[in-house]
């Protein structure tokens, strides 16, 4: 295999300079200068001094970004935790001989593919507190219907709602890939041990899933932490973040300091924080799927 | 009654599992049927209880009065699409031959750097992203967006995940044969690639189409602005254009919902290769 030894750089530069120019100027630069400007007070202008760890600690100190980092937990908490669970629980269901097994698969990941401003507009309509239809209905069956998205408490729930409606058959999709990769004669095995079908699932389907799921769980948990495009079209455009800040995410808080008060230095101290985030859950995936997740099921 | 229990059993188990599937199938569609049946609903029908599914009198007056912003914006989305897709294209497969095909120092660093940068969230830098366009000038251009857009650490990844299943004899081959690694790149690992070209294809259409941040932060003037943007728009305004909110949002799903009907395997596909990596 040696005999071939490196090619010459010219060719290698010529293929690789169209990916890499993108992402050494776009992505890579970027990230680190994050970190830079998030120790400025840089508002766009050419005055600008290096203040520290002054954003950071002012952050830290607002009530707006402390809010906003509670929202977006709470947010991951709850989309995380149902985009997996349905997410396994229709993996295991359109795993097995289901009739119309194509068509169940195919539309729990259909929303998935469509433009969440589309899906948000649709879903504006459905959840409209007086004259919507679902309120409409729920009236005439004699109760009296939340706000949805113009409740002060119902806001984030709603958006919560709306997004595992789009994103759980992504999950879906990945746990049965996951699925495929379990070797059969570990069930025929455990049945023969006279395992039942939640020990089956307990000792077989759930350890040889282990990689995906802590994959999928990163992912999700990255994903959440992204939330914008939602929050921005159902509680109200670049003024938004729902009814008294109910909906106001992190992603949200960057781009009002950053785009609407070009308080650049201070929003970029927030976006270092959310790479934090996303370092950290990174990290965990890395170290953790060394170390709890089983491989040796095949 | 044991008997009997073991035999119904499963049979009411089957039952509440098909209701269930059909169910969840009903919530995921009907939203959808809502923006259909919505779009071609006169006004004054739109909130009608109970909702109606086919119109009483279907009408196209809701996607007349987009006529005056929406062709505009319908088409600028077609044209970034169709760039970005094509930019992505070159990108991904010329990254995936240099890491899967070429020998080179710091190849396998490189693509750590690559493969981690897909958990890097664009919100997430998105503020030095935006004063390094601002600096080249392109802000307000749809060359802001084709430029951002240009790498694509899945594409590159996914495609690279099939050059290698391509075995290096072929390569060799062809080279002692005296042909150049970029006759190599276009005559035998395009032509052998071409699923999974489809596949970075449909994957990068459905992202950009759909996207809406990346045209939210760079695109300001009317006249440049793509559909999820110009359906952006109908949020911030006072009185709420239900009707026409829904004929854009029709326009919007109903490409890529063909392109899922025909192509789903391709969806899943994608999907699937990334995650199988852990």
């Amino acid at each position: 295999m040696d005999a071939h030894q490196h090619t010459s750089r010219w060719i290698v530069l010529s293929f690789l300079l169209p990916s890499l120019i993108g992402f050494i100027i776009f992505i890579l630069t970027p990230i680190g200068m994050a970190f830079g400007i998030s120790l400025t007070n840089f508002a766009g202008g050419p005055r600008f001094r290096f203040v520290g760890l002054g954003n950071f600690i002012q952050a830290f100190g607002s009530a707006a970004f402390r809010n906003s980092f509670r929202i977006t937990l709470v947010f991951t908490l709850w989309t995380v935790l149902f985009q997996i669970l349905l997410g396994m629980v229709f993996a295991l269901i359109l795993n097995r001989k289901v009739i119309l097994r194509t068509f169940f698969r195919g539309t729990y990941f259909l929303p998935n593919v469509l433009s969440s401003i589309a899906v948000g507009l649709a879903f504006m309509l459905i959840f409209d507190p007086q004259r919507g239809p679902l309120n409409q209905l729920l009236r005439h069956w004699g109760m009296r219907p939340p706000l949805w998205l113009s409740g002060e408490h119902t806001a984030l729930l709603t958006i919560i709602i709306v997004t595992v409606w789009q994103s759980f058959g992504y999950y879906m999709v990945l746990f049965l890939g996951g699925l495929q990769t379990i070797n059969r004669s570990l069930y025929e095995a455990a049945e023969i041990d006279g395992a039942g079908a939640i020990r089956r699932f307990f000792s077989v389907t759930l350890p040889g899933l282990s990689p995906i799921l802590f994959y999928s769980i990163t992912i999700a948990v990255i994903r959440a932490f992204q939330v914008f495009d939602q929050v921005y079209i159902m509680t109200g455009g670049q003024l938004g973040g729902g009814p008294a800040g109910a909906t106001s995410v992190l992603v949200f808080d960057i781009y009002r300091n950053g785009f609407a008060q070009f308080r650049f230095g201070y929003a970029a101290a927030e976006s270092v924080v959310l790479l934090g985030v996303v370092f950290i859950v990174t990290f965990i995936q890395y170290r953790g799927q060394k170390r709890w997740v089983t491989y040796d099921v095949v | 009654m044991t008997w009997s229990k073991t035999r119904i059993l499963p049979g009411a188990g089957k039952m509440a599992l098909y209701l269930l599937l059909l169910f969840t199938a009903f919530l995921i569609l009907m939203p959808l049927v809502v923006v259909v049946s919505t779009a071609f609903k006169p006004d004054d029908q739109i909130y009608e209880f109970p909702m109606r599914i086919i119109p009483r009198t279907p009408t196209l007056e809701n996607f007349g009065k987009l006529a005056q912003n929406f062709p505009r914006y319908i088409w600028n989305s077609c044209k970034l699409t169709f760039w970005i897709v094509l930019v992505q294209l070159i990108t991904a497969t010329t990254g995936a031959y240099a890491f899967s095909k070429l020998r080179w120092r710091g190849r396998d660093f490189l693509f750590l750097l690559y493969i981690l940068s897909m958990m890097v969230p664009i919100q997430a830098i998105i503020i030095p992203q935006f004063l390094i366009i601002r600096n080249l000038g392109l802000y307000d251009n749809h060359w802001a967006l084709v430029l951002t857009g240009s790498f694509t650490a899945f594409g590159t990844f996914l495609i690279k995940q099939y050059f290698m299943t391509i075995p290096d004899s072929y390569l060799e081959a062809a080279r002692i044969d005296g042909a150049s690694e970029y006759m190599i790149f276009f005559r035998i690992m395009f032509p052998l690639a071409k699923p999974v070209l489809a596949t970075q294809v449909i994957f990068s259409f459905r992202y950009f189409w759909n996207d809406f941040f990346a045209p939210l932060i760079y695109l300001t003037s009317q006249h440049l602005k793509t559909l999820p943007l110009g359906m952006a728009d109908f949020a911030t305004e006072t009185y709420t254009y239900v009707g026409p909110q829904m004929a854009a949002s029709f326009i919007s799903i109903v490409p890529v919902m063909l392109i899922f009907l025909f192509a789903q395997r391709y969806f899943v596909e994608g999907v699937a290769a990334v995650g199988v990596k852990g």
